[in-house]
């Protein structure tokens, strides 16, 4: 890794270009520095990501990536389509795996304890870090049962028939958690009175919020979500922001977005990828929506490319 | 030429054309619903109507057709009415053509009696002329003159008497001879099929508008043809069966409903004869059957599909399945005879009858249910995987349940296939050719308890019996005859049984496909 200074002739020329900064060997012109993505989060650190690398088939989406991610708090990602924040996401909950072409290397530290070592549970390991994907993809059952999917398989409320024999069964407690649920997800209001109707019958941006209902019901320690804000309106996505800022209270939470407003207004630290899976800035969020370290950062951001 | 005229959505003064057009597609419909009435005998074309040959009738009628046709053609082509027809009428429909005037003037040449080097040739020059005329002219002329000359041709021969009901034409080397009565409504609904798809060209003026009409009107009257002749194959079944079935029912009296063909045996003291023996034994079969194949089919699909590691195995068992579905059902008849009777008492009884009709229900509903789980989309089982929710129980919970209407329609298709099965049952359950009523099997009531081992016996399982199809088949090798009056009556009887059995398994299928769709979906 040479030491060249990000300011230097080449950057300048392509920043008066006003174009991508790789040259055609497809080596990146200007250099990351481990520093730039050597953030000390300061808080106590949920997640702790080492040296993360990511192959699908030949395809390398994620390069070497390392960060601490600290618990109670947002971290935003974001960075260009294709640029593996999704991969990196299902990183975390070991959804990749279910990927037959993809391998996986480093280590992701889960309260100190490798998720990737043998013999974890997986099952365990999702409930304990919940997830919502980028494309909402309820189940064709209806919008309780959707909520409800979770906590009935794991145990927590009791509704089958031998539950109600022996007078387990708690209705009222699935009631109580399918309202808090959608009221979370800021989607009560439109479909308290429909909760028997199928959940493919939902608008799009109402099934993203459920698929958010989903999520909260089986109350994970840490919640990823893509995108979750793709498919609203203003008002709903703003009631989705109040969402994860108060999720941040108890939780630990990991956005991936393409608003740059959104980053800059829900999370604590924001991590930027560019395109080729490279992790190139992690820090506070008022310092790279600011002062980012990294010139390709700045264009990122100011919308120069990507 | 400005661009508005061009692409004017409403094209004026042609009104009158469209309207003869449209009457043409009428006519069309009319003569071809005709010709398929002659060819599956609900029209007669020998008794002259109102004075007037049917055939002949027919006959004036594409003449008038295929005049009319060409006469759209021409008429489009000189530029009388405002239409929008292709440079040519394509290469579909040009070989098309070149194969129908190949075989007319083969076939006419042949009935004139030329020799086979003759024949080739005038094939072959009417073939090349009909290429000719649809290929290069305009669309307008090329998709109407080799269709009108069809139907003008037809009609002639037809109005003429060339082609009529005394017709006949021996056809040496295939040892068989075509009447009148065949050759008139094939004629018929052969032009009267290029007609419609003319007309209905015309009536689209020709281009891609027209092309879409065209193929509508193809379409729908190919359709209508083969509904007809499934309505016609059911009709008649019913028809001939409905007297066997219905003798001596009647409404009212002690019993309410006294239906004796249903709920009798065939023995000497019963007044009217019954299937009930064979009836009971058909439902039993097929029960016996679905709850052996479907729980240990959707098992294996399940295995297959979720837990197996696609690759060489799972490719080699999708073979072994697909080629066990396609096995004809003598051969797993053999095997439940050979393998399962001496198992089971060494007679010919029910179990080994379900068995057999189970091992081959089997795969095909392996076949669909592994096609209706994988068709599941892997969004469902991420999901909820990221719930924290295991395998086991997202299949459960999720996909089974999405799986469901495509298994059932799997169940339903094998369902008609075991239920009407001859070979495996004559083979291994066996029964008498007209039980009494005592030989029905009575599953429900034959379970025994017992202090020894196997604890449950149930005798009427393992004994032989009969069945719908087998007792019809019986029945015919026998001669039709037995100690029954009118025992072709009966048969017809148990045909229309059978068939009444098998669409009440399909209701049962169709509704529980339903039902879970609507649960599924809405
Ligand atoms: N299942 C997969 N199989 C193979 N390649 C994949 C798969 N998923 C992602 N990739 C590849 O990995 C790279 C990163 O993809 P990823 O989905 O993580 O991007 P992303 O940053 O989430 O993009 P977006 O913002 O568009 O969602 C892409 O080049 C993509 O083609
Ligand atoms: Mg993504």
């Amino acid at each position: 890794m040479s030491q060249t200074d990000p300011v230097d002739a080449t950057d300048e020329m392509n920043r008066t270009a006003g174009q991508t900064i790789s040259t055609t060997d497809g080596e990146t012109a200007e250099e990351t520095r481990s520093e730039w993505v050597d953030y000390d989060t300061g808080g106590k650190t949920k997640l702790a990501v080492k040296d993360l690398d990511v192959h699908y088939s030949d395809d390398h989406a994620l390069k070497d990536v390392s960060m601490d991610i600290p618990e109670q708090s947002v971290t935003a990602l974001i960075g260009p389509s294709g640029c593996g924040k999704s991969t990196f996401l299902r990183c975390l909950n070991r959804m990749n795996d279910r990927i037959r072409s993809a391998s996986i290397n480093g280590t992701v530290e889960l309260d100190g304890e490798d998720i990737y070592q043998d013999g974890i549970d997986l099952v365990e390991l999702r409930k304990r870090v919940g997830m919502v994907f980028q494309s909402p993809n309820p189940f064709p059952k209806s919008i309780r049962a959707n909520v409800s999917y979770g906590p009935r398989k794991h145990g927590d409320i009791e509704t089958g028939l031998l539950a109600r024999l022996t007078g387990r069964a708690d209705p009222e407690s699935e009631e109580e958690l399918v309202k808090r649920s959608l009221e979370r997800a800021a989607l009560w209001e439109e479909v308290s009175d429909r909760l028997e109707d199928n959940a493919l019958g939902l608008s799009g941006g109402q099934q993203q919020r459920l698929c958010i209902a989903r999520c909260l019901a089986v109350d994970p320690e840490i919640i990823l979500m893509d995108e979750p804000a793709s498919a609203l309106d203003p008002i709903a996505t703003s009631k989705i922001e109040d969402l994860i800022e108060d999720l941040a209270q108890d939780y630990t939470v990991v956005v991936v977005t393409h608003s740059m407003q959104q980053a800059a207004r829900v999370s604590d630290q924001t991590a930027v990828f560019l395109t080729g899976g490279e992790l190139v800035e992690y820090d506070n969020t008022e310092k790279i929506f600011e002062d980012p370290e990294s010139q390709r950062v700045e264009d990122y951001i100011s919308g120069k490319f990507g | 030429m400005s661009r508005a005229t061009e692409t004017a959505l409403v094209r004026e003064g042609r009104s009158s054309y469209e309207g003869a057009a449209a009457t043409a597609i009428g006519l069309s419909g009319v003569v071809f619903a005709v010709g398929l009435g002659t060819l599956v005998d609900v029209l007669k074309i020998t008794p002259p109507a109102a004075g007037v040959q049917l055939s002949t009738a027919m006959g004036i009628a594409l003449l008038s057709l295929g005049v009319g046709v060409i006469g759209f053609g021409l008429a489009s082509r000189l530029g009388y009415v405002d239409t929008r027809p292709q440079p040519s009428a394509g290469i579909v429909a040009a070989v098309a053509f070149t194969c129908v005037w190949f075989a007319i003037g083969a076939l006419v040449a042949g009935a004139i009696g030329l020799g086979t080097v003759s024949w080739m040739a005038v094939g072959l020059v009417a073939g090349a002329v009909a290429f000719a005329v649809t290929a290069f002219p305009r669309e307008d002329i090329g998709s109407t003159l080799p269709a009108g000359s069809v139907a003008v041709l037809g009609g002639v021969a037809l109005a003429t008497g060339v082609i009529g009901p005394g017709w006949e034409w021996v056809l040496v080397s295939y040892n068989a001879t075509l009447f009148g009565d065949t050759a008139v409504p094939v004629v018929v609904m052969f032009a009267s099929l290029l007609t419609g798809w003319a007309a209905a060209k015309a009536y689209g003026g020709f281009g891609a508008r027209g092309r879409n009409v065209g193929a509508y009107v193809l379409i729908y009257l190919i359709v209508l043809s083969i509904l007809s002749v499934l309505v016609g194959l059911v009709a008649f079944v019913v028809v001939k069966g409905l007297p066997g079935l219905f003798h001596g029912f009647s409404i009212g009296g002690e019993q309410v409903i006294s239906w004796p063909f249903l709920t009798n045996g065939a023995s000497l003291l019963a007044d009217v004869a019954g299937v009930f023996p064979a009836l009971v034994g058909t439902v039993w079969l097929v029960i016996g059957a679905v709850l052996f194949a479907v729980p240990t089919g959707v098992g294996a699909a399940v295995f297959l599909s979720e837990y197996a590691e696609q690759g060489r195995f799972t490719q080699v068992v999708e073979v072994a399945t697909n080629g066990l579905w396609s096995t004809p059902s003598i051969v797993f008849g053999l095997f439940g005879a050979a393998f399962l009777i001496p198992r089971f008492g060494n007679n010919k009884s029910l179990i080994a009858g379900m068995l057999t009709l189970g091992f081959m229900l089997l795969p095909l509903v392996l076949i669909t249910s592994r096609e209706a789980i994988l068709a599941v989309p892997d969004e469902y089982r991420d999901a909820s995987a990221a719930l924290g929710v295991s395998k086991w129980k997202t299949i459960r919970s999720v996909v089974l349940p999405a799986a469901v209407p495509g298994i059932t329609t799997g169940v339903i298709l094998g369902v008609g296939r075991i239920a009407g099965e001859t070979a495996p049952i004559l083979l291994t359950t066996g029964g008498g050719v007209l039980p009494g009523k005592s030989a029905a099997p009575s599953v429900l009531g034959g379970f025994q308890v017992s202090a020894s081992p196997p604890f449950v016996t149930n005798p009427s399982l393992l004994e032989a019996t009969s069945a719908l199809p087998y007792q019809l088949y019986a029945l015919i090798t026998a001669g039709l005859s037995g100690n029954i009056e009118a025992p072709q009556q009966f048969a017809w009887g148990l045909a229309l049984t059978l068939l009444l059995v098998v669409l009440v398994f399909y209701a049962i299928g169709i509704a529980t496909r339903y039902y879970f769709r609507k649960k599924l979906h809405q």
